[in-house]
């Protein structure tokens, strides 16, 4: 009984979330014409708690497996887990059924016991230690983000893009199950620490193919997750057709849950307990793999991002090559590296959400995608264009953005551990990369076009969340130190000890 | 005598023609039923460990947890197929090509 | 040949039997009845291998639920009077020879390996993993509720017809 106590105890966050999601569902059928403001409000307070929370949860550094090991709550899952909630909270904030065109019409308290549940999720999966949590979480994120997609039900773009996500997603994790009740053959047990073990302990040779296939089947579903070249192919379809603030929010969430999982499976798994949790047990040259996974993720999304002329497409093509970059961070292998991935997915939280939201805004006041409607936006609109020069800007890693900050997070990382070919081949695509966010701004402030439109007018609430968003890819350069720290506290996995 | 080998056959074999259905079939159910078969030979696999290998019922909690999922998945699968074909009278999956690469 | 050899080659025949017939069937109708068939057969191994609650949950939630919804399905998305439920195939070739790639890859890792050897003799599983629900499993599934919530408000949302306000 106390050891679910105690666990309760370090749920908090996610007990607040499940609290407000239960909230959402009774006030959306019972508070009549309070509903929308009722089931906002409730989801913003129930973030806000969880944040709180996980603020709270990082600073106890507590490092201990919950409910009897399905979880593991250690300092960095802490962080990943502030970073998921805050990405939940910032979506919620940012985007609302008023200043997204799409979602105009359409039902409130589903969307929003929708977002609850995609950051509950999101929480189990990053947290967790054992293959039959790993795989329900897993599917609960991947199933609440399969029904946020095809919210958009009328439209046929929106429909078509949900029905492939859910095939494609559904194979890809369905390969990964056959591959983790290989690894439950192997090693007997489901609980992580247990396949630690059993694989620190030495493999026979007869097993090291069955242990390639485990790894090759596992990363199909992580791949999904985290749109990695060869399981993308999703990606521009879903973001172009989900409702654009779900699509912001997809394109954060599911990532770094994802990554946090990638980390903690092959960290948790493949590392030796005496050697600490950054050293492999050497079965498999798995960092290799990554790399090569990285190298072909982010080169293939800034390539195709160059020809994009719809603004969503191009923005997932771009998070394609962004989760190239994070895995960067994986690959390093060492503190450093998830320092840099921390810090990475912590600026990319900004900075995608400012791009995305600018989209919205344009898509509202103008009812375009389209990157060939957006010149002229310089004099029509000052601010969204500032704004958005922010944003693009921290996209490209230039200083003293954000942006910038986290490119030398995970570039720093991976040239330490002497790979300087992989890093090179990162920097030349950050070069290719700058190439279209420069297009982009560029026909925002040079080309000529939409004279004689007038100027938008932006709602004060949504020249404010620009603007809040701006300002969070600058202002953190100056807490610098702060953010270092707050990373170095965050570097104990606690790898299931 | 069956040992544990015959059932991981067994399910290598169902595996390997779920795929084949996904890869192929143009019916966006079809597709769906394929995805079924693969679910069906993970968990064939979890249960034939469980009794031959690990001794312990790991492998049967996993598979309950496996069709939970199934379930949840085809319902929401299918509302979203329903959907399609409303909109677009087939569902077939060649014919959702609005959406290129 | 002993007794439990010989069901278990009549029902790794029925299923692997049937699962051809639903992945080359070109009538819908017949793939979605092997489907039903193959979910027999499978449940029968689960006997076989002693997992009597999980042969029993997979008849109730299987063949009794999803094979029930596949099957709305497959008669909703065709005009009542169309009966040539077709259903088309394409690049067989390839796919086969993938499909076939696998089936090499997976069995050879299923024959290689030398896996554990501690087994479990059939015995009653209902009790027990009720315990491991409660118990060592208590968290996921407790969390499975808030995933058949989602599905279950998703899917009737997704299919609505009218728009909620």
């Amino acid at each position: 009984m106390s050891e679910l106590t105690r666990s309760l105890n370090a749920f908090r966050p996610e007990l607040a979330l499940l609290v407000g999601l239960l909230l959402v569902v009774l006030a959306d059928t019972f508070a009549g014409r309070g509903r929308q403001l009722a089931t906002r409000l409730i989801t913003v307070l129930s973030l806000t708690a969880a944040f709180g929370f996980a603020i709270e949860l990082q600073a106890a550094g507590t490092r201990a497996p919950l409910f009897s090991g399905m979880l593991v709550i250690d300092p960095l899952g802490a962080a990943l887990k502030l970073i998921l909630v805050a990405a939940g909270l910032v979506t919620v904030l940012a985007f609302s059924f008023r200043n997204s065109r799409e979602l105009a019409g359409l039902g409130h308290g589903e969307l929003h016991t929708l977002v609850l549940a995609l950051v509950f999720s999101c929480l189990l999966l990053a947290a967790a230690s054992d293959v039959v949590m790993l795989y329900l979480a897993l599917e609960m994120v991947s199933i609440t983000s399969y029904v946020m997609v095809g919210y958009l039900k009328g439209d046929r773009l929106s429909n078509e893009a949900s029905l492939k996500y859910i095939l494609f997603g559904a194979a890809s994790t369905g390969s990964m199950l056959y591959g983790l009740s290989l690894l439950y053959g192997l090693a007997g047990t489901t609980s992580l620490r247990g396949i630690q073990e059993y694989l620190a302990g030495g493999i026979p040779d007869a097993n090291r193919f069955a242990v390639y296939a485990v790894t090759l089947l596992v990363l199909a579903g992580f791949g999904f997750k985290i749109a990695a070249v060869p399981f993308h192919f999703w990606c521009p379809d879903v973001y172009q057709g989900a409702p654009t603030p779900v699509t912001a929010l997809l394109s954060v969430l599911p990532k770094a849950a994802g990554l946090a999982i990638a980390l903690r499976f092959f960290y948790g798994a493949f590392s030796v307990p005496q050697r600490g949790p950054w050293d492999l047990s050497g079965s498999i040259d798995w960092t290799s793999l990554l790399m090569l996974v990285s190298v072909l993720t982010m080169t293939l999304g800034n390539v195709a991002a160059l020809t994009q002329t719809n603004m969503k497409r191009l923005l997932a093509y771009s998070s394609i090559a962004h989760a190239g970059f994070l895995l960067m961070g994986i690959v390093a292998l060492s503190e450093n590296g998830a320092r840099g991935l921390l810090v990475y997915l912590a600026a990319y939280l900004v900075m995608n959400l400012g791009a995305f939201l600018v989209v919205t805004l344009v898509h509202l006041h103008e009812g375009s995608f389209d990157l060939r409607d957006y010149p002229g936006l310089y004099r029509r609109a000052p601010l969204l264009t500032l704004a958005m020069a922010f944003f693009l800007l921290s996209l490209v890693g230039i200083p003293p953005f954000v942006g910038f900050l986290a490119k030398l997070y995970v570039f720093s990382a991976v040239i330490e551990q002497g790979r300087g070919a992989y890093a090179t081949i990162a920097a030349l695509n950050a070069a290719v990369a700058a190439y279209y966010y420069f297009k982009v701004l560029k026909v925002m402030i040079i080309d000529p076009g939409n004279e004689a439109k007038p100027p938008l007018e932006l709602a004060p609430v949504d020249q404010l969340r620009l603007a809040g968003l701006a300002l969070a890819n600058v202002v953190p350069l100056f807490f610098w130190d702060w953010i270092e720290g707050w990373a170095r506290s965050a570097l104990v996995l606690y790898a299931g000890r | 005598m069956i040992g544990l080998q015959h059932y991981l056959v067994l399910s290598a074999g169902l595996f390997a023609l779920g795929m084949l259905g996904l890869l192929t079939r143009r019916n966006a159910v079809n597709v769906l039923m394929s995805i079924e078969l693969i679910l069906n030979s993970a968990n064939v696999n979890l249960v034939a460990f469980s009794r031959y290998a690990s001794g312990n019922l790991g492998g049967q909690v996993f598979a309950v947890f496996v069709i939970v999922v199934a379930a949840a998945e085809v319902a929401v699968a299918l509302a979203i197929v329903l959907t399609l074909y409303r909109l677009r009278r087939t569902p077939n999956l060649d014919d959702a090509s609005i959406l290129k690469g | 040949m002993s007794g439990e050899a010989l069901v278990f080659w009549i029902f790794a025949g029925l299923t692997l039997g049937s699962a051809f017939v639903v992945v080359l069937s070109r009538t819908l109708i017949y793939s979605a009845f092997a489907l039903l068939v193959t979910f027999f057969g499978v449940a029968g191994l689960y006997v076989l291998l002693g997992a009597d609650f999980l042969a029993a949950t997979q008849l109730l939630v299987y063949v009794g639920g999803i094979l029930v919804l596949l099957l709305f399905g497959v008669m909703l998305t065709h005009r009542i009077y169309d009966l040539d439920l077709r259903s088309e195939t394409t690049q067989l070739g390839s796919g086969l020879i993938v499909a076939a790639g696998l089936f090499v890859v997976l069995s050879a890792v299923a024959l290689k390996t030398e896996w554990p050897n501690l087994a479990r003799l059939p015995a009653p599983t209902t009790a027990p993993i009720g315990r491991l629900f409660l118990r060592e499993y208590l968290l996921p599934f407790e969390a499975a509720s808030v995933l058949l919530l989602v599905a279950l408000m998703g899917a009737a949302m997704i299919v609505r017809r009218r728009r909620s306000a």
